[in-house]
């Protein structure tokens, strides 16, 4: 069963007065299934970004819809997208995105204190998703007194807590060293394992290894799409590795 | 390099910066313009008009003083700030290879920009407001008003002066901000990473102490006299506490909301409480001097608004008719019937001869003594008082007043009776609430209840020093035994008057001619007939109206000029808080939208911020005020404002003017505050 469904997205952008047209997504189809961890691959300016906010109800589509979960983006009202977006959406930034006034405990309760959540449930639920992500001893610190890596799970368990339909990651991986990268990944793999819908948009081959299915974009459309399937992460490395310099090189495809 | 190089790059900075500069520029004319109208009435030459123009040149004198350092000091303020801000933009030029000297170059030209335009609209501005100023300066003065146009060329250049050394001073203090950091350093200035406060709780509480402590004074302080002293002590308690308790005890007070936790995870308080904790650091002085200016403006302002309209009722007070006379005789047997029997005649004699009836004529007889009152026992050791003027305002150091008790039911139609050694009582300064008075010479007194009115007496309502009076059924009996002190140089120390006032009837200016002829009547009839007194004292209302409408109403007039300078001062810091805030915020809230906060949840909470930002200051203000009005209305007995009530509806209605004009900046201000955090609708999309 598919949790998102995003069929024929368009995206034009027009200067002010109408004049020149961009478009940046021209026909954009894809699904992804409950429980799937996929990456969206291509170069700069192929439209990922753009395609994320539309996922993520920040940017409106010129044409086509994203159904999530059923539910249509199109038809949710101005005044209540934010609040979808907390209840249904779990985001992971490159630069985290974590505010410097809060300690990391509050940086990851404040989706819930939106929503007006109780403190103690708000506690019972950080329990097991900070022991999981391995910050129980720092939900304490400000973000300025931890390392990358470690903003870094803040943010993940931030954007679990709500218990979200799904995550979605804009290059997470962007921001940190190669060892909080592989630690990072690995722990996207184990919470994709226990069920998390996972949707990483990312340029980083090692990022995209990780995932169950990699889509390429190039110029505004879905080109491609490699499933992982029995490969191992070396094997699929490669294989997304050779696709992305077919892509281009502007080869043929398989 | 082309020389026009500079002068275009630092216009254009502030041409591009105009967010900052505008309000900076404004504030420089602002300054300009108030210091030229203060200099400019210095020199106005119908100060001469005026009566008593000297005292008031001298309060001008002392307003352009502080006016001078205020603005420099504000302007360092403020410009402290403006730098902060460019330091992004000076490390670009610098790492795009500019030099320090010519990073030099464009302050120096910056600040040439900004003191022209400053000057060269200030001056003009000033010019034209002068006028007004000065209409209005005679008006509050009643002066003759002149409908022309003045320049005082002396004003311009002591306002060249002042205004270039501080634009010299700026100048150098930008130069050496930027001077003495790295390019790196100025590019990042913006974004270091900032400790949370912690909460210093010694500090804290010390600033709550102060308060209380000053508080306390303001309100337990009886004695006018010693008031003075504790005012000030008072003021600078109040201002070190605010400043303590804004920077340390706001800190606190969020750390403890914070551990509450049911408080705080409320989606309202969570977002404004910690972003709070930041903002109280590092804006905590900034609130802290808002509230001292405010409380400062509604000090000034109500209690110099009190004294000139309240003027009339103390003159009244003070004057209980349009002419009064002392006369001071030698001993009691001077005050005999027989004696001020004929000096009545003669008086009345002259009255007739110039065709005038007296009218409402009070008159009595009374005898005055200094002593040092404590526990109901009077020293009246000349040795105590004699010389040493710190002695004079030593609290216990009273004058008595005894009057006797035949006059006092005549002039104000009661019927008391005493016996033998009794005494009723009056208190013009501070309550006495003894059961009785002794003199350490003489008698004691029992005294059996108090009197609701003794006005006659102008010396005891002026005098700072607190006065008793004493209504005696027999006043040589009371002072027996007293007669023979003698002060250090041999006068005797009791002084035996005669009161004599009277209304004329007549025209303001013929009252004072009248009074003036009549006075040197009197004057001569003491060389002629000595025996009968000694000296004279006499007040005429009408001249001495002039002389306090000058005094109240020069001090008005400069309190609503500095008013007008500091709610300038409080309106710019208000100002540069938020803007400089909402530079901070775009990002965070740019994030909080991001995990899911919608619109009307950041209106929400930027609302909630911006009224405790905002009123926090405000609601000091109306409390430090609150605590001073009872230590203000005591100093105020000493201008002879005893119309209390009016004083605290002035103070009421200036803080309500002032709380109006504040609300009306914090609507401007959170305009642009929420512009600036959630930028502009297209570029949202």
């Amino acid at each position: 069963m598919s949790i998102l469904e995003v069929s024929g997205i368009k995206k034009v952008y027009s200067s002010r007065f109408g004049g020149n047209k961009v478009e940046a997504l021209k026909n954009v189809n894809f699904s992804v299934e409950k429980g799937e961890y996929a990456a969206i691959m291509g170069e700069s300016g192929s439209g990922k970004t753009t395609l994320l906010n539309i996922l993520a109800a920040l940017d409106k589509p010129t044409g086509g819809s994203v159904i999530l979960d059923g539910l249509n983006l199109a038809k949710i009202k101005e005044s209540a997208i934010a609040q979808f977006r907390r209840d249904n959406l779990g985001f992971v930034f490159q630069d985290f995105n974590l505010l410097d006034t809060f300690t990391l405990e509050d940086n990851i309760f404040l989706p819930l204190v939106l929503a007006g959540t109780p403190y103690r449930e708000m506690q019972d639920r950080l329990r097991p998703i900070a022991a999981k992500l391995g910050i129980p001893g720092i939900l304490k610190k400000y973000p300025y007194e931890v390392s990358g890596g470690q903003k870094q799970r803040a943010a993940v368990a931030r954007a679990m807590i709500t218990d979200p339909k799904i995550i979605l990651a804009d290059e997470p991986t962007g921001a940190l060293d190669s060892r909080s990268t592989d630690e990072l990944l690995k722990l996207f793999g184990d919470v994709n394992m226990l069920g998390q819908t996972i949707l990483m948009v990312t340029h980083s081959v090692k990022a995209a290894s990780s995932a169950g299915r990699v889509l390429f974009i190039k110029d505004g459309e879905v080109y491609h799409q490699l499933y992982r399937g029995a490969d191992t992460r070396e094997q699929f490395y490669q294989r997304i590795s050779d696709t992305l310099t077919i892509l281009a090189t502007g080869g043929e495809r398989e | 390099m082309k020389l026009t190089l500079y002068p275009k790059l630092a216009f254009d900075s502030i041409r591009k910066n105009r967010r900052l500069y505008v309000p900076y520029i404004l504030t420089c004319i602002g300054m300009v313009v108030m210091y030229y109208i203060i200099c400019f009435l210095k020199y106005f030459s119908g100060l001469e008009t005026v009566p008593h123009g000297e005292i008031i040149s001298e309060f001008l004198i002392m307003g352009e003083f502080v006016i001078a350092i205020f603005a420099g000091i504000f302007l360092f303020y403020t410009n402290s700030f403006l730098i902060r801000r460019r330091k992004k933009e000076f490390g670009l030029y610098n790492i795009l290879g500019m030099g320090k000297n010519a990073l030099t170059l464009i302050i120096f030209w910056e600040t040439v920009i900004i003191a022209a335009i400053s000057l060269g609209v200030g001056l003009p501005v000033g010019i034209i407001l002068s006028k007004l100023a000065e209409l209005c300066f005679v008006n509050i003065l009643q002066g003759d008003v002149n409908y022309s146009l003045s320049v005082a060329p002396a004003a311009v250049l002591s306002t060249f002066e002042v205004f270039g050394i501080i634009f010299l001073l700026l100048f150098i203090s930008s130069v050496l901000k930027t001077r003495f950091s790295t390019a790196i350093s100025l590019v990042r200035s913006e974004n270091v990473g900032e400790k949370p406060p912690k909460a210093n709780w010694l500090l804290g509480i010390l600033g709550i102490v102060l308060l209380g402590w000053a508080y306390y004074i303001a309100v337990v302080t009886e004695n006018p006299i010693a008031a003075i002293f504790l005012f000030f002590v008072a003021v600078v308690m109040v201002i070190v506490g605010t400043y303590l308790v804004m920077i340390s005890g706001s800190v606190l007070l969020c750390r403890i909301l914070q551990k509450n936790k049911s408080y705080y995870y409320k989606p309202n308080h969570f977002v404004s409480l910690s972003s709070m904790v930041y903002r109280m650091k590092r804006n905590g002085a900034g609130l802290a001097s808002i509230c001292i200016l405010a409380t400062m403006v509604l000090v000034m302002i109500s209690s110099t608004a009190s004294l000139y309209y309240g003027n009339e009722n103390a003159l009244l007070r003070q004057y209980p008719r349009e002419m009064d006379t002392y006369y001071y005789m030698n001993s009691i047997a001077d005050l005999s019937d027989e004696n001020i029997g004929r000096l009545r005649e003669k008086l009345d004699g002259y009255h007739s001869e110039h065709g005038l009836v007296p009218q409402n004529v009070i008159e009595c007889r009374q005898i005055c003594v200094a002593g040092y009152l404590k526990d109901g026992v009077v020293e009246t050791d000349v040795s105590l008082f004699d010389t040493s003027e710190i002695k004079i305002v030593d609290e216990g150091i009273t004058e008595f007043i005894f009057s006797s008790l035949e006059d006092y039911n005549r002039i104000y139609g009661t019927d008391y009776s005493l016996n033998d050694g009794e005494a009723l009582i009056f208190t013009v300064h501070g309550d006495y609430v003894g059961d009785t008075v002794s003199f350490n010479n003489g008698r004691t007194l029992k005294i059996v209840g108090s009197v609701e009115d003794y006005s006659i007496d102008v010396d005891a309502m002026v005098s700072i020093v607190p006065s008793v009076v004493l209504v005696v059924p027999d006043l040589g009996k009371a002072v027996e035994g007293l007669d023979r002190l003698a002060t250090y140089n041999g006068d005797p120390m009791l002084s035996y008057q005669w009161v004599y006032c009277f209304d004329m009837g007549l025209e303001p200016e013929e009252q004072i001619a009248y009074g003036q002829s009549f006075w040197k009547y009197c004057y001569d009839l003491r060389t002629d007939n000595s025996d009968d007194f000694v000296s004279i004292t006499a007040n005429i209302r009408e001249l001495d109206r002039s002389d306090f409408l000058t005094l109240y109403g020069g001090l008005f007039f400069l309190g609503l000029m500095l008013s007008v300078v500091f709610i300038f001062a409080a309106v710019l810091i208000i100002y540069y808080k938020q803007i400089s805030e909402g530079y901070e915020d775009q990002s965070r809230f740019e994030i909080m939208k991001k995990v899911g906060m919608t619109d009307r949840d950041i209106r929400k909470s930027i609302n909630s911020q911006l009224l405790t930002v905002f009123f926090l200051p405000l609601a000091f203000a109306a409390l430090h005020l609150g605590f001073a009005l009872p230590i203000i209305s005591r100093l105020l007995l000493l201008f002879n404002l005893r119309n209390i009530p009016l004083f605290y509806l002035v103070a009421a209605g200036c803080f309500a003017v002032f709380a109006l004009c504040y609300a009306l900046v914090y609507k401007i201000t959170s305009h642009s505050y929420y512009k600036i955090v959630i930028g502009d609708k297209e570029g949202k999309q």
